[in-house]
């Protein structure tokens, strides 16, 4: 799985070249044999090294301020998306849905590394949702509207439908 | 020892047990003392209260009802308690819906269906303590007779609907007394789900109402449900019999199943066995064949579909149509929605206090509908669930999510909770569904949806006794039980179409309800036989 989010990473990055992957350990973190220095293993870490490889370090956030809530939602990303319950799934819908309610973007009004990751680890979630809970976290299934759409970003990932007029708008049925 | 030395022990004994058994009679006799005097005061006091109660004659439980006697007394209806009548005396009938003592006044709160209206006893001249007392300990739900004068009020009394006049008691009889402990409070009956939380209030279960039904059925929801119940019926025999039809009966115990044998109840039948009706399908059919051109029917059928849903009920009441046509079964359709609306409009207009009434229980929407009734063919709806992400096949059966998630989009698109989905694809359809001539994997067949759930199937029939027999076999149906039907239609059977409506369904749909149980009266489920 994160092998295939950074090979569509660096398609959107525009690297010419595609790089070689292993992975290491039981949860198949991913690593880079950097052909001039030590290995760099993490999601988060080559993700990184990628965008500036591209020369594209605005993608880490331009302003302190920015940086650092880039890398916020980036821990997020593989602390929280991962073996996730039920009751998990709800928290974090509930959580990106109340946070993008007056955001663009995670970063708030730029397009960051942040949104792609956040992207790619939170479409199977969406994927499997019904359209009236679509409805019901209409903040993040706007913005994740946004980012399938977003020029370079879907990659490897098929498009989910999101209605763009809300349907259930009584209290019953 | 001697006899005198015996004798004179015993003497002994005798005087020691003498002295004993004196004291023990001064005490009795001393009690018995008491015992009289209490009594006697007792009595006294009994006597003075009797004596006291100068309105003895104006209360009390009456002998039962058995129709001894013609009382010359017109009962007031609750509803008709309007500030008109201020000042009147009147008699009334009613139930005795709560009942408060505060001091020497007792307020009681009287119902009569789903109206009610405060009632005073107050001591005075024309009540005495006693008569305040008692009415403060008749029972809930007990059925009494009063006399009252009426008085306006000068504050609205919020919680009755007769909220300008309370009734000052003269006179109240308990003509049926209810036992003291009820199953359910009828307030807790009526209360919206999650409005008492806060007050830690109850509310009643569905099955604890309908283990109880005969008391569910006093609330004033249950009371609004029914009555606009009877309007549908009502309101749909009124316009097809204007439409020209005829009013047919059934029978219900058949020979063979209607619409696959999967669902259906045996029942022994002497030497042999017999089905309940699915639905009066083939006889409204044979009498079309027999000339009667438009009929109509309204009785029971029965499923024997072991879904627990909340939608699904073993026996309701269906209202079934079949009309012969000119050229086009859209004809049918359209006399059928036509009734539909004619029933939604009669119902908007004529039972407006019904609706708010279970409006408060059960807050909902106000039911939307088009003229003409939007209709819309099978391949248009499968395209807007495939445009909203549903993954389906284009001659798949629509699931029920789907059927609900479909009734939305119709309603953002269009605005409308009521509409046809016609040309259904063949495959799901029964054996007699007339084929469609331009693409055979399709039929002349259509549903018709409230809110998004189904109330009607329908379609144009097979009335070819060829074409008939060669569905039936493609169905692999036994010939042999079908041909009396077949038979119908082979001496010249006029092109015809028709539908099924569940009535429970109808009401549940129109006021918005979640559960068909509310809107059958003796709801029967694969796990409910009884009341």
């Amino acid at each position: 799985m994160a092998l295939r989010e950074l090979s569509s990473l660096e398609k959107y990055l525009g690297l010419k070249k595609p790089n070689k992957y292993s992975t290491q350990g039981e949860k198949k973190v991913p690593v880079l044999q950097n052909s001039n220095g030590p290995p760099l293993v993490g999601l988060v870490t080559i993700a990184c090294y990628l965008v500036k490889d591209a020369k594209r370090s605005e993608l880490l956030g331009d302003s302190a301020e920015s940086r650092a809530v880039v890398q916020q939602w980036l821990e997020y990303r593989v602390t929280r998306l991962n073996n996730l319950t039920k009751d998990d799934v709800k928290t974090i819908l509930k959580e990106l849905n109340l946070y993008l309610q007056d955001k663009a973007y995670l970063a708030e009004n730029q397009f960051t590394l942040a949104d792609i990751l956040m992207y790619y680890g939170i479409q199977p979630l969406i994927v499997d949702l019904a359209i009236q809970e679509k409805e019901q976290y209409v903040n993040l299934t706007r913005w994740f509207d946004h980012m399938q759409h977003y020029p370079g970003v879907r990659r490897h990932l098929p498009p989910v439908v999101v209605l763009r007029n809300r349907i259930y708008t009584s209290r019953h049925h | 020892m001697t006899k005198e030395e015996v004798q004179g022990a015993t003497e002994e004994e005798q005087q020691a047990q003498s002295k004993k058994a004196q004291k023990k009679q001064q005490k009795e006799a001393e009690k018995a003392a008491k015992k009289a005097e209490k009594q006697a005061k007792l009595a006294a006091e009994q006597q003075t209260t009797e004596e006291d109660d100068f309105a003895k004659d104006q209360y009390g439980v009456s002998p039962m009802v058995q129709s001894q006697q013609k009382l010359d007394r017109a009962l007031v209806r609750v509803q008709d308690l309007t500030p008109e009548r201020a000042d009147q005396l009147i008699w009334l009938r009613a139930r005795v819906h709560t009942s408060r003592a505060k001091g020497k006044q007792c307020f009681l709160v009287l119902r009569q269906q789903q109206f009610n209206v405060q009632a005073l006893v107050a001591v005075g001249d024309r009540a005495s303590k006693q008569m305040v007392k008692f009415a403060a300990n008749i029972t809930k739900e007990s059925i009494v007779d009063v006399e009252a004068a009426v008085r306006k009020v000068e504050q609205k009394i919020e919680s009755c609907t007769q909220q300008d006049v309370e009734l000052h008691v003269e006179r109240i009889f308990v003509i049926s007394q209810a036992e003291p402990r009820l199953p359910l409070q009828l307030d807790d009956a009526v209360r919206p789900d999650g409005e008492g939380e806060e007050e830690g209030r109850a509310t009643v279960n569905q099955d604890t109402k309908l283990d109880n039904r005969v008391i569910d059925l006093r609330t004033t929801t249950s009371q609004a449900i029914f009555r606009l119940q009877s309007g549908v019926c009502q309101l749909f025999r009124d316009t097809l019999t204007n439409k020209g039809f005829v009013e047919i009966q059934t029978p219900k115990i058949i020979s063979a199943a209607s619409e696959g044998g999967a669902n259906v109840f045996t029942v022994s039948y002497f030497k042999t066995s017999a089905y309940l009706a699915q639905s009066p399908q083939l006889y409204k059919q044979m009498c079309i064949c027999a000339d009667f051109d438009k009929v109509f029917c309204v009785g029971p059928v029965f499923r024997a579909e072991d879904s627990n849903t909340h939608r699904h009920l073993t026996e309701f009441v269906g209202l079934d149509i079949e009309m012969a046509f000119n050229y086009h079964y859209h004809e049918v359709i359209d006399s059928i929605t036509e009734t539909m609306v004619q029933i939604f409009k009669g119902l908007r207009d004529n039972f407006q206090t019904e609706i708010q009434t279970v409006n408060k229980q059960f807050p909902s929407e106000p039911f939307k509908f088009l003229e003409p009734t939007l209709r819309l063919e099978y391949t248009e709806a499968v395209a807007m669930l495939h445009e909203a992400g549903v993954e389906m096949g284009d001659e798949e059966d629509l699931s029920t999510p789907n059927e609900k998630l479909l009734g939305r989009l119709v309603k953002e698109k269009y605005d409308t909770d009521f509409y046809v989905l016609d040309k259904y694809p063949l495959a799901v359809r029964p054996f007699y569904t007339m084929p469609d001539p331009n693409n055979p994997k399709y039929s002349n067949s259509y549903d018709m949806f409230m809110r998004g759930e189904e109330i009607l199937s329908g379609a144009q029939r097979v009335h070819d006794a060829q074409l008939l027999t060669e569905r039936a076999m493609h169905h692999q149906i036994d010939l042999e039980k079908i041909k009396a039907y077949v038979d119908s239609f082979r001496y010249g059977a006029p092109p015809h179409g028709g539908g099924g409506i569940g009535l429970e369904r109808v009401c549940m749909l129109y006021l918005g309800l979640h559960n068909v149980r509310q809107t059958s009266m003796f709801p029967r489920d694969p796990k409910r036989l009884t009341p």
